[in-house]
């Protein structure tokens, strides 16, 4: 509607102070948001609750004939859980060979690698933008092809890590990585996959860190008489520290949940020695087709995830 | 000073090399993958390691478009684009309303999108398995892009809402005084200023649906209907693999996300990290 210019301008003018533009129609932040919210609401909140009711349920994958149509049997699929043998190793796994020791690595490496690229020496000649380029590119990568250019770099007799193991003598024969009765072992080529694509994200995060730290604290430091490994200990590390507890508390939640690493590269084996929470999850329910049961570990691994989202939430708020 | 300034281009060098050199070990990976999908068989399976000056051959590339890796890659990329588009289109009004306006409820909504990025995907499979079973959205294309778009506008959302925050909000205020509506505002003021935060959110989105293994993995039932990374683990069999053939379906698998890494990563890297470093 054609309107007269200056009329206008009076007319928003007053319309303005009655309503100031950061608080306009209290309706239009609901139409912005309705369809993400009902989307999310749908995939995120319905399952879950489904989930619960699937936990009380003995529900074979090709006995769904009606909706919620498994048998209920209480709490007995908890019961099994409880006295589940496997249940004490899986969880242990899940802590300690997928979380805490490809957190760790990813915290030092990233860092490390951050600290390498952040260097004057890579300023001056205008070579930082190609580096973190190059540092990042392992993070687009699927996690398929990871898992495929490890399990083939760790192939028994013509790996190039067991080449090069046998060319400097270390090892008699190939070491067979991926199913190997020691466990010890058949992690590592578990953990290569993932600190080899999980660690740029961890190095780019740390690198805009140190970037965003003022150069005229180095500067004042200098002034100071402080040598760089006084600055390195006393002023970059603390100021890192942010970053490093977020960092970790993310790639933590990340990894505990993470189903497919695992799942591609030993599918849980050999026999069950590197099960993690969610590799049951999904044995549980689409390789033994006890749908029920299945949701039991998942509604066990919510409960979990729910101690991390109070403190995650406090992270959103506080940023926000 | 003429030799003081000598000594440090020499010091820059070294420490140059040693960078490249570290970097160029992190991504042997990548370069052994390429070259070993390109080797002949007598060279593929040798125990000696040869890294270049061999005649490439692209004989695997030819077996595995003749099974029809091609229609996989076809699904990834309908899949993918489409995904990314719907998610932009949801996700930016939304980031919009988080920046621009209060409301009831809006730290309940902003707590909501923010919990999803933490929560278990692995737990939801079941449960959607069963529940597109009985819409009818199961083995479907449209399902799994659903599923690609919900996992995409939280993180989509916060990245666009750290744009937003930048820019003034006094365009805004002048937009309306004008007479825009808040869609017009949206679309025909802001859109063209965030430009920069679309693309980096809109790789984003479109690298998270490429690489997604899951839920492709669960949904998609019909070999047809499979999308790359589902169709390259099935190259592995029970006993073995082909490796010529995984090998060069790897590096297919790959290319689509590389170029768009590289065609993007500038407005990427910004977007990905602008929320975690400001304080």
């Amino acid at each position: 509607m054609p309107v007269d210019h200056r009329e206008g301008v009076v007319h928003a003018d007053q319309l303005h102070r009655a309503n100031p533009p950061s608080m306009r129609q209290a309706r239009d932040p609901f139409r912005l948001l309705i369809l993400s919210v009902l989307l999310l609401l749908f995939v995120y909140l319905l399952p879950p609750l489904y989930n619960l009711l699937l936990s009380l349920q003995d529900l074979d994958l090709f006995e769904m004939t009606a909706v919620g149509g498994g048998k209920f049997i209480g709490l007995r699929n908890y019961v099994e859980l409880i006295k589940d043998p496997v249940l004490y190793k899986v969880f242990l796994n899940t802590w300690i060979w997928l979380t805490a020791v490809t957190v760790v690595l990813r915290i030092i490496l990233g860092f490390a690698l951050a600290v390498l690229v952040d260097a004057d020496a890579l300023r001056r000649w205008h070579l930082t933008g190609l580096a973190r380029t190059l540092l990042f590119l392992p993070w687009a990568v699927p996690p398929v092809v990871a898992v495929t250019i490890w399990k083939w770099m760790l192939n028994s007799q013509y790996g190039v890590v067991n080449l090069l193991l046998l060319d400097a003598g270390l090892v008699e024969s190939g070491i067979n990585f991926l199913v190997n009765p020691n466990p010890y072992i058949t992690w590592w080529s578990i953990i290569l996959p993932i600190v080899w694509k999980e660690t740029p994200f961890a190095a780019i995060v740390y690198l805009a860190g140190l970037q965003s730290i003022p150069q005229e604290l180095y500067e004042i430091a200098q002034i100071d008489g402080a040598g760089r490994l006084a600055i390195f200990r006393y002023i970059t590390i603390p100021l890192m520290r942010p970053i490093t507890l977020i960092l970790t508390f993310m790639l933590t939640i990340w990894t505990f949940n993470n189903f497919v690493y695992v799942w591609l590269t030993t599918r849980g084996g050999p026999a069950d020695l590197t099960h993690v929470m969610g590799t049951m999850v999904f044995y549980q329910s689409f390789v033994e087709y006890r749908l029920g049961y299945g949701a039991t570990f998942g509604v066990f691994m919510v409960a979990l995830m729910a101690i991390f989202a109070v403190i995650y939430l406090k992270f959103i708020f506080k940023r926000a | 000073m003429r030799g003081r300034r000598l000594s440090r281009v020499c010091g820059d060098m070294l420490y140059i090399a040693l960078t490249f050199a570290i970097i160029g070990l992190f991504l042997f990976p990548v370069f052994w993958l390429i070259v070993s999908s390109l080797k002949p068989l007598g060279l593929l399976f040798s125990t000696r390691i040869t890294l270049f000056g061999f005649e490439p051959i692209f004989e695997y590339y030819r077996q595995i478009f003749e099974v029809g890796f091609l229609r996989f890659v076809f699904n990834s990329v309908l899949v993918s684009i489409v995904a990314t588009a719907l998610c932009m289109l949801l996700a930016f009004p939304a980031a919009y309303a988080f920046s621009r306006f209060r409301f009831l409820g809006k730290n309940l909504f902003f707590g909501f999108f923010g919990l999803t990025q933490i929560f278990p995907w692995i737990i939801l499979v079941t449960p959607i398995f069963i529940i597109f079973f009985f819409l009818g959205l199961s083995n479907s294309y449209s399902g799994l892009i659903l599923i690609y778009i919900a996992v995409a506008i939280p993180f989509t959302t916060y990245m666009l809402f750290g744009y937003l925050e930048a820019v003034p909000k006094e365009i805004d205020d002048a937009a309306v005084i004008d007479g825009c509506s808040t869609l017009r505002t949206l679309f025909y003021v802001i859109v063209p200023i965030a430009v920069p935060g679309l693309v980096a959110s809109a790789t984003h989105a479109f690298i998270v649906a490429w690489n997604e293994f899951l839920f492709a993995l669960t949904l998609i039932t019909t070999t047809e209907k499979k999308t790359a990374p589902v169709a390259l683990a099935t190259f592995f069999g029970e006993y073995g693999a082909n490796w010529g053939e995984v090998l060069a379906a790897a590096t297919v698998t790959t290319i689509p996300t590389l170029i768009f890494f590289l065609l993007l990563q500038r407005h990427l890297l910004k977007g990905l990290t602008a929320g975690s470093v400001k304080q």
